[in-house]
């Protein structure tokens, strides 16, 4: 090796090298202070950047109290006014909306997609070929396009209310909306006020609770014992009789309300409008075509062992199902069964395509109003994530609920 | 291995730490130059929310409608379009081509409607010819002014409302009007409907657009009645109506219009005379262009002017060669008697563009009854003529009566 650059002299002879014989920009500590230097002063520019933008913006949630000035449609349960009540409690009507839809796709895609599931794997060469048809068709075309097609059979299908079909006039079917009997609050025959309804109510949990708790013990017996105890007529009888006997002695606190039509519009009952059909049948037409992939798959992944044995202890074809295949495939289904529901909540958003007034379309006319588009997005997404979190944590329960039993 | 010298290494350093001082530099220089911008969207945002107070409800998506650029932004000579047009010798009228009755294009690429016959009127006013016009679509609310202060036409006519924001944060003039509109209601002729106070909790297709939900919320609040909004489809609400999935639809009476005369079951619905809200609708011009707008403005109201002294396109050619008094001939630009009046001549334009304009399209009444007179009645609504002639006048109930007005031609 050749000789080095002579170092210049070092004041502080034998000791570490002198200071100045690595550059500073090569000394390990300069480095790092001066990386991090660089990272913390980015960060601090990011971050007062962002600040400063919503600043300027006048980033803040006061809209949301001022008057809504608009009225939103398809209430149920429900009949807030718009034009006096403030936008934050409009929003949360319109969350309310985007509830029911969800809620009822959930239940009605689920049971779709057990049925078509299990028709897929059916011996029946013709209701196999069916379910495979729904599936195909459902999941390979567009949601949106769904929910418009159902919407638009729903106006053009449907006669107009002067030429409603008026059934028995216990329900009338026209394109505003399918009008159906409905239970009320009522006041009870000894004077009681309506509110006693809720007394009845939460009767009826007790009564369902205690029911719970004799099918319980009567199917424990029947394990232990061999003899059959009848667990399930037990407990709806139960149930039956007490529900009954509480609705007497309160007077009777629940009327059934049928619906009629004055001009253009249905009075009393329930309404179930083309809009909230159109969404609902549509999610649960695409979700329940996937739903029955996954019931498919869950059932076609049990060992084939498990439909040998039950044909062996000579179990019918709905035993084999209902006691054996399904108990099993149900537990695997469930993870990615919650990832459809928590689709479901999602794509409730299409909503906007046959304005109906859930929460993101509230929240449209409002940033159409008030600007303020930032907040509202901020908004709309932790609602929807909210709404997203508690289904996981449901399914999550449930989920840990089934695996816990047997096998 | 031999390292580089001190010498040389101390020179790589220096490099390495004067470059990550530039980009230091550059990204703080960058950040403190979009804080600008910033500022300047935010303001802008600001605008925007007051301006859609005021938009009417045609237009959905002026939300996202960002400030033009100013005049000295643009690469197209400014401030003379008059000069630009006939160098050009074409017309670059921007025209809505989706709605018929006011700016259509049909099955063979033609374009009609009400604000076609303004583009021809200017156009013959100015080049002589009417039929020397370039229509540019403009359909798309949500650009129209930036197409205008961009120069890529030369003239907005697309029922576009003048609001007091438009006018004073766009680069954008509006010149006299050529139609007075609002938000309406269209019902059935048999559902009974008359007026907003018969529509007790009937239930109503809200076209969606910017103001349309609050002004009938506003309305029925003020009247002391409930309703009921109704969903549809939203890029069309009105197919719902038409399906008669409501008793009412509502947004801009002339857009109602439209949507029902190319229906085959037109007869059957009708257009309330009562209006919630205020539409005029004019013709718009790039900021900074006086002449320009003058010779549009005096154009409409020499149209108008036209009617009120009973002008035609059948007679003005008679009138032209021999006019029965001062102010024909004036307005015609020809001189009366022996000369004794000569013909009003300007700088900008010469003194016959009113006799041309009124020559291609008609009078504003012929226009008004050719292009949408069988779709909007237009007796004392606010587009009949504050002054008709006495043949012509019509009587009508308290409040009610035209305000179209020409202003003094001499």
């Amino acid at each position: 090796m050749s000789a080095q650059a002579p170092a210049p002299p070092s004041p502080s002879a034998g000791g570490p090298p002198p200071s100045d014989a690595v550059p500073l920009f090569y000394r390990r500590g300069f480095r790092r202070l001066l990386q991090q230097g660089i990272y913390v002063a980015i960060t601090a520019l990011v971050a007062w950047y962002v600040y400063d933008s919503l600043d300027l913006r006048e980033f803040g949630f006061g809209f949301l109290d001022d008057p809504a000035a608009f009225k939103v449609g398809n209430q149920w349960l429900t009949d807030i006014d718009g034009v006096t009540n403030n936008r934050i409690t409009m929003y949360l009507v319109g969350v309310w909306a985007s509830l029911r839809v969800v809620f009822v796709a959930i239940l009605l895609s689920t049971l779709v997609g057990v049925l078509v599931g299990v028709s897929r794997l059916s011996s029946n060469w013709l209701v196999a070929r069916l379910a495979m048809l729904y599936v195909e068709i459902f999941r390979n075309t567009p949601l949106l396009v769904q929910v418009v097609l159902v919407y638009a059979i729903f106006l053009v299908g449907a006669p107009i209310i002067q030429e409603v079909v008026n059934i028995g006039d216990f329900a009338f079917i026209s394109n505003r909306g399918l009008a159906i009997p409905w239970p009320v609050p009522n006041d009870g025959l000894w004077g009681l006020p309506d509110w006693f309804v809720g007394v009845w109510v939460a009767l009826l949990i007790a009564i369902g609770a205690v029911a719970m708790t004799v099918r319980r013990t009567r199917q424990n017996r029947e394990r232990e014992t061999g003899q059959p105890q009848f667990a399930n007529r037990w407990a709806f009888g139960i149930f039956a009789v007490g529900a009954l006997v509480t609705f007497i002695i309160l007077g009777l606190p629940v009327s059934i309300d049928r619906p009629y039509i004055e001009g253009t519009r249905y009075l009393e009952g329930m309404v179930i409008r083309p809009e909230f059909a159109a969404l609902t049948i549509g999610l649960t037409l695409y979700t329940g075509a996937f739903n029955a992939e996954i019931v498919r798959g869950s059932i076609q992944a049990l060992p084939t062992g498990q439909t040998e044995a039950a044909n062996a202890i000579g179990l019918s074809g709905y035993q084999r199902l209902t006691l054996v295949i399904l108990p099993q495939a149900l537990r695997q289904m469930i993870p990615s069964i919650t990832n459809q529901y928590l689709n479901v909540n999602k794509n409730s958003s299409l909503a906007y395509a046959v304005l109906y007034d859930d929460l993101f379309r509230v929240a449209g006319i409002i940033q159409n109003k008030a600007g303020h588009a930032l907040e509202m997005f901020f908004v709309i997404i932790v609602t929807y994530m909210l709404i997203s979190l508690v289904i996981s944590a449901v399914m999550n329960l449930i989920n840990s609920r089934v695996t816990r039993v047997g096998v | 291995m031999r390292l580089p010298s001190l010498k040389g290494r101390r020179l790589v350093s220096a490099l390495l730490f004067a470059g990550a001082a530039l980009v230091a530099g550059a990204v703080i220089g960058a950040c403190t130059s979009d804080e600008d911008d910033q500022q300047a969207q935010a303001t802008e945002q600001q605008q925007q929310q007051m301006e859609q107070q005021d938009q009417p409800a045609e237009q959905q998506q002026q939300e996202q409608q960002r400030a033009a650029p100013r005049a000295q932004d643009s690469g197209e000579p400014r401030g003379n379009t008059i000069q630009l047009v006939q160098d050009r010798g074409t017309l670059k009228c921007g025209v809505k081509q989706t709605q018929p009755l006011f700016g259509f294009r049909d099955d063979q690429g033609n374009v009609t409607g009400f604000d076609i016959e303004f583009c021809k009127a200017i156009a013959a006013a100015v080049l002589k010819d009417a039929d020397a016009v370039e229509y540019v679509d403009a359909s798309d609310a949500s650009t129209r002014f930036e197409l205008l202060a961009d120069g890529q036409i030369d003239i907005l006519i697309r029922t576009t409302t003048i609001t007091s924001s438009r006018d004073m944060e766009l680069d954008v003039d509006f010149a006299q009007t050529t139609f007075y509109t609002g938000q309406g209601f269209a019902v059935r002729k048999d559902s009974g409907i008359n007026s907003t106070s018969d529509m007790a909790n009937a239930a109503i297709c809200v076209q969606t657009g910017t103001t349309t939900e609050q002004n009938v919320a506003d309305h029925f609040t003020d009247i002391g009645l409930d309703y009921e909004p109704t969903g549809g489809l939203s890029q069309d609400v009105a197919a719902a109506f038409f399906e008669g999935r409501c008793d009412v639809l509502t947004a801009d009476a002339s857009d109602l219009a439209s949507r029902i005369v190319v229906r085959d079951d037109a007869d059957d619905y009708k257009i309330l005379p009562q209006i919630i809200s205020k539409e005029p609708l004019a013709p718009g011009v790039r900021d900074y262009d006086s002449d320009w707008k003058d010779v549009v403005n005096w154009v409409v109201h020499g149209l108008i002017r036209a009617e009120e002294i009973g002008i035609t396109q059948a007679n003005v050619a008679a009138m032209a060669s021999n006019p029965p008094n001062t102010e024909v001939a004036r307005l015609l630009g020809v001189p009366f008697g022996d000369g004794e009046v000569a013909a009003l001549g300007f700088d900008v334009v010469d003194a016959q563009f009113i006799q041309r304009a009124i020559a291609a399209v008609g009078n504003y009444g012929e226009i008004y009854d050719r292009e949408i007179g069988n779709a909007i009645p237009r007796d004392c609504t606010l587009n009949a003529l504050a002054r008709p002639l006495p043949s012509e006048a019509v009587d009508c109930g308290p409040g009610e009566g035209g305000i179209m007005y020409a202003l003094p031609y001499r």
